[in-house]
This record gives C-alpha cells, sequence and structure tokens, in this order.
C-alpha cells in the first residue's frame, strides 16, 4: 500500500468517524482488479479505497448525484470526494454555477504524478505543470515531491490538425464519429454536463434527429464540445469512458487553446472570476 | 461433414458477396464492428469478441419503420424493405441474443413488422469460439461456446492439412438454401471441444430474484452507474427503442414524414421520465437494477428466454466496471444466505 | 435564377431593432440582393444560440448569417457582445470540425445600413454558391424514392 492510499484512507475514515459526510467517493478496486469508483459510507470500510494512475475518471461528476436533498426535511447530504488536481477545477466550475455549497463538500486533494489509460501516460499528463489541485480539504502528499515535466502543453496535435484542409478535417471527424452509438457516456461522465434534459434528447424544441447518422452525431458532438467551451476542464474522462475510443479531448482542448488565446482564462482557477461567455469586454472586437 | 479449407472459405464468402449484402467483424479503427465487406479481404480474422453485437443487422440502431405521406389524403407505407443479408462471423453467443428477440417481436402477437423483414431477410452463418474469453459466461445462462441455436450455418475451425480448415455444421433451411454450391469436401472430423471458463456461478431462478429486489446489496452494486448507454447498446438481447415521427420534406400541401426508431436504454435517466418531468424510476440505483431484473427476471417469466445470453460485452463496455458476472453471483449469495 | 447553377440555402437571423430594418431599408429603396437568403427576426443577435446555426446546417441550409446592431447600439445594452464571443469560438470549432467557417458569418448592420445590407448579401451568397453544398446536411437515402 502506498503512502497516497495510506493517505486517502486515513481521511476518510476520518471524514466518516466524524461524521463530517454521509459518504466519501473515491477509487477501489474491483474483483477482477479493475480500478473503478467507491461509494465508502461506513468508516471500518475505508480499507476499500485505492490509488493508482489507473484512476482516470472525474468523481466530481458523482457530486450531482449528491446536490439535493432526498425527501423533505432531510438536509443535502455531505460528500468528501478524491480527486486529482484537473478534477479539483470541476469543483470549483461546480461551485460557480452554484451546483453544489463548498460546506457540503470536503476535497480530498491528491498530489498527482498524471494518469494512465490502458497502461499510458495520458497524453496531456506528459504535458500538465499541475501537481497540487486548486481547491482542497485535505492534500494527500508523497514522500518524494513529484516532479514537473519540462515539456509545456503547446497544443501541437491541435496545431497540427489546423494545418490541415477543412475537406481532411471533416473526413477525419466523420470517421470518427462514423463508431459513435450516442451512449451518451461521454456526457454522463462529465461534471460539466448537467443539464436536466439534454438538447440531444429534447423534443421541444426538436434540436435534433434520434437518428445515428453523421450529421446527427456531428451536432451532438459539436453542441457538447460547445457547451463545455471555457467549462471544459481538461480531466479527459469523456474519452477514457468512450467505449468506441473517439478522441473527444481534441475538441474540448481546441476550444482549451481558443478560450486561452482570446480571452486568457483557464478553467476552474477559482470559483469567483466569472467564465469567458458569461461575460464580454465593451473594447474587444473579435475575428468573427 | 463438409469441411473447408481458408481459401475456399474466402472463395465461397467472395461468392456470397457478389448475391447478398454480406456484414462481417470488421477492424474500424481499433474496435470490431460488424460492417458489409465487399469481400472476404475485410474480415477480421482470428477475432475473439466483436466490440458490438449483430444485432446492429437485424435491430439497426435506428431506421424508419413507416412512412407517412400527407397531402389531400393520407398515406402510410412500410419503411424500404432490407436487402437480403448474410452475416458472417457471428458468435454462438449473439445467435442465441437474435432468438431471445424473436421472443418479443416474433412469438409474441402482434410481431413487428419491421423486425420480422430483417430476420427474413438475414441469414447468419456462425463461427464456433475455441474457448470462453475474458469476461465469457456464455455457459452460466444456457449456451456453449459451440451453441448452434438461432444460428443458420455454424463453422467450426478445425485443423486442416495446412493452415486453418472449417467444418461446416447445417442446421436451419436457410442455411441448407446457401450452403448449396459451397466448396471443400466430405470429411470425417471431430469438433474440438472448446476450452470452458472455470469458477464461474450458478444463475438464480427468477423467483430468487424477486425476493431479492428490496435488498440494500443492488444499492451498492448501482451507486457507481454513471447512466450511459454504453451497456444496453452492445448487448445482443437489449431490444427496448424509442419512436419519433419526423418530417423527411415538407412542400406546399405535401408533408412526407418518417416514424424512426431508434435504440433506447433503460439505464439512462429520460427513458422513463413522462410528461410534467415525472420518472417513476427516479434513481440511477432503480434504473440499472431494472436492467438486472430485465435480464433476469420480467424477460423470461414474461417471454420465455433470458434476457442475458453470456457474451460479456457489457462487462468490458462499462466504463465504471459495473459487472453482471458479480450481480448473478451477488444474487446467488443472498439466495443462499436467505433460505439457510 | 440559372437552373444548373447551385443555388444555395441561405438564413439569416436578423435582429429586429437594426439589421431587419436594414433589410426592410434595402427592400423599400429597391436595392437588389439575391433571394437565396430567407429572413427570420429576432429580438437579439443575443437570442441566436450558435446552435441554431448547427441546427440549420443540418436541416440544409448552407450558409448562415447573424446580423446585429453595431457594438454600443445594442438595444438592451450587451446582447451583441456576448453574441460576439460565442461566435467567436463556434467558428473556430466549425473549421476544426471540418465545416467551412465562411459559412456562418456574423456581421453588424444598422438600420440605416440598407445599402450595406444587400452587399453582404450578396457577397455572402456568392461565397457560399462556391463552396457548395453543406456537408452536413440530414441525409434521407432510403426516402428518396418516397420523396421523388
Amino acid at each position: 500500500m502506498s503512502a497516497l492510499e495510506e493517505q486517502i484512507r486515513s481521511a476518510a475514515r476520518q471524514y466518516l468517524e466524524n461524521g463530517d459526510v454521509s459518504v466519501v467517493i473515491g477509487y477501489e478496486r474491483g474483483p477482477k482488479g479493475k480500478v473503478r469508483p467507491a461509494f465508502v459510507h461506513q468508516a471500518d470500510d475505508a480499507e476499500r479505497l485505492v490509488w493508482s494512475p489507473e484512476c482516470n475518471l472525474n468523481l466530481v461528476t458523482y457530486l450531482h448525484n449528491y446536490k439535493h436533498s432526498p425527501r423533505r426535511g432531510v438536509p443535502v447530504p455531505r460528500v468528501a470526494v478524491v480527486v486529482r488536481p484537473c478534477d479539483a477545477r470541476a469543483v470549483n466550475l461546480l461551485l460557480h454555477e452554484q451546483q453544489i455549497k463548498r460546506e457540503n463538500v470536503k476535497v480530498i486533494g491528491v498530489t498527482c504524478a498524471g494518469s494512465e489509460v490502458d497502461g499510458e501516460l495520458r497524453q496531456a499528463c506528459t504535458v500538465c505543470q499541475e501537481r497540487v489541485p486548486v481547491i482542497y480539504d485535505v492534500l494527500v502528499e508523497p514522500e518524494q515531491p513529484v516532479e514537473v515535466p519540462e515539456a509545456q502543453d503547446d497544443y501541437g496535435d491541435v496545431a497540427e490538425m489546423e494545418s490541415w484542409t477543412p475537406g481532411e478535417r471533416l473526413e477525419y471527424w466523420a470517421k470518427e464519429f462514423d463508431r459513435c452509438i450516442r451512449c451518451y457516456a461521454c456526457r454522463q461522465a462529465c461534471p460539466g454536463c448537467y443539464c436536466f434534459e439534454c438538447v440531444a434528447e429534447q423534443v421541444f424544441p426538436h434540436w435534433t434527429s434520434i437518428a445515428l447518422e453523421l450529421p446527427e452525431k456531428y451536432f451532438f458532438h459539436v453542441m457538447r464540445a460547445f457547451h463545455l467551451a471555457g467549462r471544459c476542464v481538461g480531466c479527459d474522462a469523456c474519452e477514457v469512458v468512450c467505449p468506441m475510443d473517439i478522441p473527444l479531448s481534441k475538441l474540448n482542448r481546441m476550444l482549451a487553446k481558443e478560450v486561452e488565446a482570446l480571452f486568457g482564462y483557464h478553467t476552474g482557477d477559482d470559483p469567483e472570476t466569472l467564465p469567458p461567455l458569461a461575460t464580454f469586454s465593451p473594447e474587444e472586437r473579435l475575428r468573427l | 461433414m463438409k469441411v473447408l479449407t481458408q481459401a475456399q472459405l474466402n472463395e465461397w464468402l467472395n461468392h456470397l458477396a457478389e448475391r447478398f449484402t454480406l456484414a462481417a467483424p470488421v477492424n474500424v479503427q481499433g474496435k470490431l464492428l460488424y460492417r458489409q465487406v465487399d469481400d472476404s479481404s475485410g474480415i477480421a480474422w482470428g477475432f475473439e469478441r466483436t466490440d458490438m453485437s449483430p444485432k446492429t443487422w437485424t435491430f439497426p440502431a435506428t431506421e424508419p419503420i413507416l412512412i407517412i405521406e400527407q397531402g389531400a389524403e393520407t398515406r402510410l407505407d412500410d419503411a424500404p424493405a432490407p436487402a437480403p443479408t448474410v452475416v458472417f462471423g457471428v458468435r454462438p453467443c449473439d445467435a442465441r441474443g437474435a432468438l431471445a428477440i424473436d421472443a418479443l417481436f416474433l412469438d409474441k402477437e402482434p410481431s413487428d413488422g419491421q423486425y420480422a423483414r430483417h430476420r427474413e431477410a438475414t441469414t447468419l452463418i456462425g463461427l464456433a469460439c475455441p474457448q470462453m474469453w475474458d469476461s465469457c459466461f456464455c455457459t452460466v445462462v444456457g449456451g456453449a461456446p459451440n451453441s448452434t441455436e438461432g444460428l443458420d450455418l455454424l463453422l467450426t475451425e478445425v485443423d486442416g492439412s495446412d493452415g486453418a480448415a472449417y467444418a461446416v455444421q447445417i442446421i436451419s433451411e436457410k442455411g441448407e438454401k446457401l450452403a448449396a454450391g459451397m466448396p471443400g469436401e466430405e470429411k470425417g472430423v471431430s469438433l474440438p471441444k472448446p476450452r470452458l471458463a472455470k469458477g464461474l456461478p450458478t444463475l438464480p431462478a427468477s423467483q430468487e430474484w424477486k425476493a431479492q429486489f428490496n435488498e440494500t446489496f443492488w444499492k451498492q452494486v448501482t451507486e457507481r452507474c454513471l447512466g450511459c448507454r454504453a451497456c444496453t447498446f452492445v448487448c445482443p438481447t437489449c431490444r427496448c427503442f424509442d419512436v419519433r415521427d419526423e418530417v423527411v420534406s415538407r412542400q406546399p400541401g405535401r408533408t412526407v414524414l418518417q416514424r424512426l426508431r431508434a435504440w433506447d436504454a433503460c439505464t439512462s435517466a429520460p427513458y422513463r421520465r413522462i410528461a410534467g418531468g415525472h420518472n417513476p424510476r427516479p434513481t440511477q440505483h432503480s434504473r440499472l437494477r431494472n436492467r438486472f431484473y430485465c435480464k433476469f427476471m420480467y424477460y423470461p417469466d414474461d417471454f420465455g428466454p433470458l434476457g442475458c445470453v453470456g457474451c460479456g460485452r457489457c462487462i468490458e463496455a462499462c466504463p465504471v466496471n459495473i459487472d453482471i458476472l458479480e450481480v448473478i453471483a451477488g444474487v446467488e449469495q443472498l439466495a443462499a444466505s436467505g433460505s439457510s | 435564377m440559372s437552373e444548373n447553377v447551385f443555388q444555395p440555402k441561405i438564413v439569416a437571423f436578423l435582429c429586429n431593432w437594426c439589421s431587419y430594418a436594414g433589410a426592410d431599408l434595402a427592400g423599400t429603396s429597391r436595392t437588389q440582393y439575391p433571394p437565396n437568403v430567407r429572413i427570420i427576426r429576432v429580438p437579439c443577435s443575443g437570442r441566436v444560440d450558435p446552435l441554431f446555426a448547427l441546427k440549420a446546417f443540418q436541416d440544409g441550409a448552407d450558409g448562415v448569417m447573424v446580423l446585429g446592431c453595431h457594438p454600443g447600439d445594442c438595444h438592451y445594452q450587451q446582447g451583441n457582445y456576448f453574441a460576439q464571443r460565442r461566435y467567436a469560438l463556434m467558428h473556430r470549432l466549425l473549421e476544426f470540425t471540418g465545416v467551412e467557417s465562411e459559412r456562418l458569418f456574423v456581421d453588424w448592420i444598422s438600420a440605416s445600413e440598407g445599402k450595406k445590407f444587400a452587399q453582404v448579401v450578396t457577397d455572402f451568397t456568392e461565397r457560399v454558391r462556391a463552396l457548395g453544398p453543406v456537408p452536413i446536411k440530414r441525409q434521407t437515402p432510403a426516402l428518396q424514392e418516397v420523396s421523388a
């Protein structure tokens, strides 16, 4: 058991013993050895919690399940959640969008050395400069400080695609969206996607058909990317959960790059700054 | 029994591709999907389990089922009939999945017209599994890696003198018609026994499931469910659908609409949401629990076959590792502790 | 209109307070502009969700125009500023996913700019004509024989 795991467990145990929270959301190992989200309700169960680079989802998504009172007269549950630095930005996002209250959430921040998908370090993690979450109540630290990679994110992959012709890009996305089965795993895994009724499923107004052709899939993915413009925290959970391995993070990274270049905004730095599409500057004239 | 060499099989498949729409497992950017192929060279040979089931050919993810023309008078037309199709490389579990869907759409009145036309037009050529792969559990739900149920032809890989050879079992009339003129030679071969997985749970009977409906066990299993639809879409037996009428063209005095059917999933929140926003299955817990109860209690009780054929795709597709085998084992355990 | 030339379908969302009046002025002063444009009157360019453009493309529009008040002139003080930011990102997103961003045209036209309106519509129609049909239009191939 690593030092990180021990700290996560003891934080969880303490929260549950003191009655600070009713559930701790972390990771456990399933019977076949796969890492998966775990919900710990009893202090004794805290031993189930694990930490490893395979923990690549964004558990902040689950906070949406705990943001309402379950019954009249029962208070909103208090929850503790284990987060990586990118997930922690989603906590700030939800705080800013008034989805959760700070006093109802305990954040167990983990000093992150990058997460893996299928045994390989995620591409975003190889250039991530962030080791400590922007928001936490307990910081889980390793014995040795984690090194920050020298390479900074230059959005090289996005820039390369931007050098293609529109036809080539359409062909690329048509090929990728071709596999999409519209299972909406990307949407469900995303902490920023919490509409009561998604545009993709709305009947009135009827935005898009339920058909499974390129125009419908294009609409869904572009719509989702646009709704996350300036809101995406770059956790890549959408891409990780996709059963068809569609490189959805490319869409989000492209928008993150533009948002940074145009508005100098980085999602989730703090819960106060207005996101770029919720504000404006009267002087600016953007290329249209 | 007729035995084909790989070359003869390729030749026969090329021949089929000329006469039919031939669908087979194809490697589409790393994912194995049943797609139309022009000839045998596009087929992903040596595959284990495909990522999507061949259900996509008999029960497409989305298709028009009715054309509505509104003009001076209203006219209803059937959707265009499906082309004669041969699906090659169907695993025995997926063929049993097709039988399970038949129980609802064909065996009960009224039968589903469009589905019936698809089934009529489709011939399933099976490819027996030499072993049970990771997450496979067909033996738990009454199947076998070399089961012939639901198939028209079953090919089993046998040792040939040079390279792979395939022994052909003719199972149905449709299969017999298709196999007429097939190359290969008659030989006495013994079919290899598939390697079975060990340590699998035993499936509890439907009344055992009924008794466990309110157990806290379900809370634990379903708490991490994200509410996506991946498990139901990859499933060879999940058959729920949504229907919508959509305008195709609108001209003065004449509107053409299509009634579109698309897969739906009980695991997603809008599935049961009704007018006014009320949802009779309000929590993710009740929605995912329904999926398991549908498979092992409601469907067999109402229609006969189990709603699960043990292909293991949902185990692989689930982003948060909800494992149907773990659920079966859990219910088995609960049933055992309850009766003792 | 010649039969052989591609006639693009263009949807234009015009702000009630400026560009719609601008279009009106173009009409009353008998300025010619192509008939390819279908005008939809909206209260403000800030009302035009970029998804409207996506939906229009899906349903067969080859080009979408969003015309609002000049910056600083918005009837609701700030609607066009919000629109500007949204469309700046939507443009780039369309471009990145392979739909030419020239198909989505955003500009500011006041009620007195009837000439400019006609000019902008003429130029845009020609640009879209050169681009050809939109690639993400919904197809219903199964129905072609019925609707033919």
